[in-house]
């Protein structure tokens, strides 16, 4: 008997083309799920609509099925309901309107509210240039630059000399920088495709073999495009992204003939879905850990039943399989996402592959939290949560059993379950096609982010053996190091501040570029907070956007780790602010809480640090407290 | 030859679909000037809704310069099985 895979396959081969995925399976599915969610919708639970939706439709899902979904989605209050507002303005030189629906659709499925302004028709360059364009009175968090080959002038000769089409390449890219420095100098946030290469072209082999070819130009630029973009520029690598869906199917010429579409109404929707996830991880919404089942997925068949040398890992071709997810689960750990382990197991039989199996990739001390018990995994997946601190919508779930996946969509909306096929050697693909971790830049801390949740475990265990806090705070024998905006510290001051949610007590996310003007700005302070101790360096913990208004030193931005929470920071903190309001001659500090879906663990931070309630405006509460104060008691030491 | 009473119908439930209209009937004479919502960009997506039902590819340019729903209709009975 075929199978649905199988069905798809040939109608992709039979196609040609146009892929249409006609499995009906499939569509069925896809209806039903839109159906369920708009059922949701109906009942007022929006978080359980976004879970059916998120289980039901991926990229690929049917471009018409996708603008369904899109509807429904459309017409949710998404601020009412927590989701992070963005506005997005795009720029291109073809014609994009298909795009904003389904873009609407991932946005809000990545947990945005999206208000998304498209340039007019080919106004790109104008929109940009122009101060007074609709582009900048529409005041957008982030712009896209939508390219295609088209928008890069690389006209070379047969036979052109490998100088000329450096110089070229090298041409092309700086007309790419001067419209990225014109935004960035606005403060946007930019986002910048690299070029698909078409899937045609008269100079047949010769076009990528030479080195005076079209598609070689097109590489070599594609690749300084990597090299030339800042960190406050986001390339989104859409070549891949193309080559991925297939050349073929990614332009359809009738649609560009028609109407100047660049891509293929049915690729609308895997265009729409990947951008929407990358700038989930350039705002701060990306995924941050993988939870993982152990049985049938990271080996196959049941430990405790089947035995150390009965399970399938490392020989023959299931094996093989699992040892490759087990290898892309570590290359996943080592870009800094956070590994978990939820399985219905005895602790010690799941310990044991990792422990003792010659062929397993995964160690147990690549876990930062390893669960293996009896309960339900909804409540497991909950407490991993717990443990590290990190919202329900920071975590992937990854269960063969479509049960496990079940109970915890239905119990846990905010977590990501992505669908499994049922043969292991398609689970990268399964896992990739969610791009649920995609992030913009990659540091020392994200190499070492499994290491630094497992520090965290070691100082709970640490504190458990005190029974003052006092003790144990001194016992930590915390340092911090202090300074500003620096060339190294800035991108990672706006990293952070994208990404707080709990403890960020206004929800403000200016761009690198915006913090960058602060900083020069006298009225205002950039600072930045390093904390060390006896178990490991924590990296960078907090950032501070002061602003001096008049007698006041206005607290504008205050975002942490929440690793870091209750271990005397956050008198520390106010120990920097209160030393810079002394610094200006400030005669009072103002606090502003702007409570948002996720902060309340902060909502009481002002009053707790001894402020009084100054007054409320539009939801926001201000507290004051006098410049001329003692300074906050802190176990905390300053490594000036 | 299929029947052309039976082509009317299923490009009905596509047109209500397309323009989200469950009242929504449509004849031989009717054009895009009788569907407010009938633009250019829900061309494309009726273009594609159309070759989703009757399993074709038409071309978006071919099926705009179509005179009306009945010239449609006549085009898919020439192509469709």
């Amino acid at each position: 008997m075929e199978s649905g895979a199988d069905i798809l396959y040939r109608n992709i081969v039979e196609e040609g083309r146009v892929r249409m995925p006609l499995d009906t399976m499939d569509r069925t599915r896809v209806k039903d799920g839109i159906a369920r969610a708009r059922a949701a919708v109906a009942e007022g639970d929006v978080p359980a609509a976004l879970a059916i939706l998120r289980a039901t439709i991926g990229a690929e899902t049917d471009f018409l099925d996708q603008l369904r979904a899109a509807r429904l989605t459309s017409g949710i209050d998404g601020a009412a309901h927590g989701l992070r507002p963005l506005r997005l303005a795009i720029a291109g030189a073809t014609t994009l309107d298909h795009l904003i629906p389904p873009l609407q659709l991932w946005l809000t499925l990545a947990g945005f509210a999206p208000a998304i302004h498209l340039a007019p028709f080919d106004t790109a360059t104008a929109s940009i240039l122009d101060p007074g364009s609709e582009l900048h009175a529409f005041r957008p968090d982030l712009v896209w630059l939508f390219t295609t080959h088209r928008d890069h002038d690389l006209a070379l000769a047969p036979g052109a000399t490998p100088d000329a089409v450096r110089a070229a390449v090298s041409r092309a890219v700086a007309a790419r920088v001067a419209l990225w420095d014109a935004l960035r100098a606005r403060g946007c946030l930019v986002m910048e495709n690299n070029a698909p290469v078409p899937a045609d072209d008269a100079a047949g082999n010769l076009s990528g073999a030479a080195s005076w070819g079209g598609r070689t130009a097109l590489r070599l630029l594609n690749a300084e495009l990597a090299f030339a973009a800042p960190s406050g520029v986001v390339l989104f690598d859409l070549d891949h992204v193309a080559a991925r869906h297939g050349r073929r199917a990614w332009h359809d010429p009738r649609y560009w003939f028609h109407s100047k579409h660049a891509v293929a109404p049915d690729a609308t929707g895997v265009l729409a879905h990947a951008a929407a996830r990358l700038i989930a991880g350039a705002r701060g919404l990306a995924r941050k850990c993988l939870v993982l089942d152990l049985d049938n997925t990271l080996w196959g068949g049941v430990i405790g039943d089947d035995g150390l040398a009965g399970i399938a890992l490392g020989s023959g071709a299931a094996g093989e399989a699992f040892v490759a997810f087990q290898a892309h689960v570590k290359a996943l750990k080592d870009r800094g996402i956070i590994l978990a382990a939820c399985s219905k197991n005895e602790p010690e039989t799941a310990a044991l592959p990792f422990r003792d199996h010659p062929d397993t990739v995964l160690r147990l001390e690549d876990f930062a939290v390893f669960r293996a018990g009896w309960g339900n995994k909804a409540d497991a997946v909950r407490d991993i949560a717990t443990t590290l601190d990190i919202g329900l919508d920071a975590l992937v779930f990854i269960d063969d059993n479509p049960m496990e996946r079940d109970i915890v969509r239905q119990h846990l909306p905010d977590v990501a379950v992505p669908e499994m096929p049922e043969d292991p050697a398609h689970y990268i693909a399964a896992l990739e096609a969610g791009a649920w971790f995609e992030a913009t830049g990659f540091n020392a801390e994200d190499a070492a982010r499994t290491r630094l949740y497992a520090e965290n475990a070691q100082r709970a265990e640490h504190r458990a053996s005190f029974v003052d806090m006092q003790g144990y705070l001194a016992s930590l024998e915390m340092v911090a190091t202090t300074g500003g905006a620096d060339a190294f510290h800035l991108p990672r001051i706006a990293q952070l501040i994208g990404k707080s949610n709990q403890f960020h007590l206004t929800g403000t996310r200016p761009t690198e570029a915006e913090i960058a003007a602060l900083a020069r700005d006298p009225a205002w302070t950039v600072l930045h907070i390093r904390l060390r101790d006896r178990f490991g360096d924590n990296g960078l913990i907090a950032a501070l956007l002061l602003h001096q208004q008049g007698p006041d030193l206005l607290v504008h931005t205050w975002a942490m780790s929440c690793r870091v929470l209750a271990r005397g920071m956050e008198e520390f903190t106010a120990n920097l602010i209160l030393r810079d309001a002394r610094r200006r001659g400030c005669t009072r500090i103002l606090g502003r809480f702007v409570p948002s879906a996720k902060n309340q663990l902060v909502a009481g931070l002002y009053s707790r640090l001894g402020f009084t309630l100054a007054g409320e405006e539009q939801g926001a509460s201000l507290f004051a407290a006098p410049a001329d104060r003692d300074p906050w008691p802190t176990m905390v030491h300053h490594d000036a | 030859m299929p029947d052309r009473a039976a082509i009317l119908e299923r490009l009905t439930t596509v047109f209500r679909e397309v323009f989200e209209d469950d009242a929504l009937t449509i004849e031989d004479a009717t054009t895009a000037d009788d569907i407010d919502e009938w633009d250019s960009l829900q061309h494309i997506v009726l273009v594609l809704a159309v070759e989703r039902e009757f399993k074709v590819r038409l071309n978006p340019a071919e099926v705009g310069k179509l005179e009306n729903v009945g010239a449609m209709a006549d085009l898919l009975a020439a192509r469709a099985a």
